[in-house]
């Protein structure tokens, strides 16, 4: 019993001085950065944007997700992204368009203020409307500035109607 | 009109209240001090942090804004104050940061800042500055209690939990370092110190020593300042106490956090460290009009020693790694408040040995 008490106190005291000793060794480590001794006079990391290592978007790996782009042509509506975004930064707003099968996507609003760039939303989308680009500078003054709009926008039946005529003799063109 | 006319002007007409003009200079004074010494301490300080921090990790540091990036820190705030705000301020969270502030219009006139700047100088000013760290806890319960949601809730009774596991051990301290003294009024802690690091408190006894140690450590612990910040280090533990505050909130925020860790270290310095006191032979120079010019020059050794502290404590804070606050409450119930106890102990011993002695 007495041998456990002194046991537990040379413990004690021995885990309190090792501490020291090793926040001391850690607190020693940084003297030669401080002091900008031998070959930690250079710094390493440079201010941004910098002429010589700045990057550009040809730069990045292939598979770099940056702001996102959404082809509101290919876009079904189909609000697959919207359910999937963990943050909710997508804003979805799509209605029959008349009698074609096709859906008119009055609205799709994407906040980048809110976005993570997980690339969910471009992994589940089927038509593959939406994709990551290269663009990674998105700095801003206002919030707004921060929400791109891919949508078609709000129009009237008949505006939408003449548009999928209009849309038909594209593709029988093309055809 | 000079200011003096101002204050007489003012003084005259609060008179027709029947209320004391002595507080017109006392308010004048504390805006001085929020002015032209708080406000530019955090700027000076919050500069050489970051260039310090900036050293020790090989980088450049502010640089920029201004001559070696000397205004980054003024620039800064003044982004902030602009930044737009993402969610509006619930009125849960306005009440939060209320409280918050209050930490300074309560404790502001207590800090001891000098000889000319000592504006409450009662026999328990060194337990006043404590009402701020309970404020603290407090407005941090409530803001993790405002989350609506488990990890807030969770978050703000940890922060209560953090803070009270480090009160403790500086009370303790505190009556350590008051062995011996007849009251705890700030002016006779200075005089019991002198200007050399022989003189000072916490080279008195081994006891004071460790009592001082003790004393800081257990500051960092109930201000959650780094290294032993716990829980404001980790939104997902903390209820994201600070995660959700952005511009001038979070400048506010910022600043509150910045003021609580200067007020700590004032009074640390106060209690251990030699307080304000210059050589003897500036005091005999001293008469009239250059008394209030030794003030300012006591001002300026006592911050330097301040800052000096605080650096000392930033330094620590780059090399050691982010602990939880589960550890933290460990660390003072199990580390610090023994070693406070003992440092207690030890120190009353030893003075009841030298006042037997005579």
């Amino acid at each position: 019993m007495r041998l456990s008490i002194l046991s537990g106190i040379f413990s004690y005291f021995g885990s309190v001085t090792s501490s020291i000793v090793s926040l001391t060794g850690s607190c020693m480590t940084v003297i030669p950065y401080l002091l900008r001794l031998g070959d930690n006079s250079k710094e390493i990391t440079e201010g941004y944007p910098d002429p010589i290592s700045s990057k550009i978007a040809d730069d990045l790996p292939p598979r770099t997700r940056g702001f996102l782009f959404n082809n509101i042509d290919l876009c079904t509506g189909c609000e697959d992204c919207v359910r999937i975004c963990p943050s909710r930064c997508i804003r979805v707003e799509a209605e029959q368009a008349g009698n074609s099968s096709k859906m008119w996507v009055s609205r799709f609003d994407i906040d980048f203020s809110k976005c993570v760039f997980c690339g969910l939303c471009v992994e589940v989308c089927h038509s593959e409307s939406l994709v990551h680009t290269r663009q990674f500078e998105g700095a801003a003054y206002h919030l707004k500035e921060l929400t791109e709009h891919f949508g078609r926008g709000q129009v009237t039946f008949e505006q939408r109607e003449k548009w999928i005529l209009l849309r038909k003799m594209v593709e029988d063109d093309e055809e | 009109m000079d200011f003096r006319k101002i204050c007489i002007l003012i003084e005259q007409w609060v008179e027709k209240f029947n209320l004391a003009p002595k507080w017109v200079h006392l308010t004048f004074t504390l805006v001085a001090v929020y002015f032209f010494i708080l406000i530019p301490s955090g700027w000076f300080f919050s500069y050489l942090k970051r260039k310090i921090s900036a050293d020790f990790q090989a980088r450049v540091g502010p640089s920029t804004c201004g001559p070696s990036g000397l205004f980054q820190p003024m620039a800064d705030f003044l982004k902030l104050l602009q930044k737009e705000n993402r969610n509006e301020v619930s009125h849960t969270e306005t009440l939060w940061l209320s409280i918050y502030s209050m930490i300074f219009y309560s404790t502001m006139p207590v800090i001891p800042l000098g000889s000319l700047v000592l504006l409450v100088d009662t026999e328990i000013s060194a337990f006043i500055p404590f009402w701020a760290t309970l404020v603290l806890a407090l407005g941090t319960i409530l803001l993790g209690l405002s989350r609506g949601a488990i990890t807030g809730w969770y978050g703000g009774i940890r922060i209560a939990v953090q803070t009270l596991s480090g009160v403790f051990p500086a009370f303790i301290c505190l009556l350590c370092a008051g062995v011996g003294m007849k009251s705890f009024q700030w002016s006779l802690w200075a005089k019991s110190q002198g200007f050399f690091p022989w003189s000072w408190n916490f080279l008195s006894n081994p006891f004071e020593f460790v009592a001082f140690i003790v004393f800081v450590m257990s500051g960092l612990v109930i201000l959650a300042v780094s290294p032993l910040d716990g829980g404001f280090s980790m939104s997902d533990i903390h209820g994201n106490v600070s995660s959700f505050l952005h511009g001038r909130w979070l400048a506010l925020y910022q600043f509150c956090r910045f003021y609580v860790f200067f007020m700590w270290s004032v009074v640390a310095v106060v209690l251990f460290l030699g307080a304000w006191v210059l050589p003897s032979w500036v005091y005999t120079l001293a008469d009239g009009e250059h008394l209030k010019f030794i003030g300012i020059v006591e001002l300026l050794f006592l911050l330097i020693k301040v800052f000096f502290l605080m650096l000392v404590i930033v330094w620590i804070s780059c090399v050691t790694p982010v602990s939880r606050v589960d550890q933290i409450t460990n660390f003072s119930w199990k580390i610090l408040s023994p070693f406070a106890l003992v440092a207690l102990v030890g120190a009353s011993v030893l003075f009841s040995w030298k006042t037997v002695g005579r």
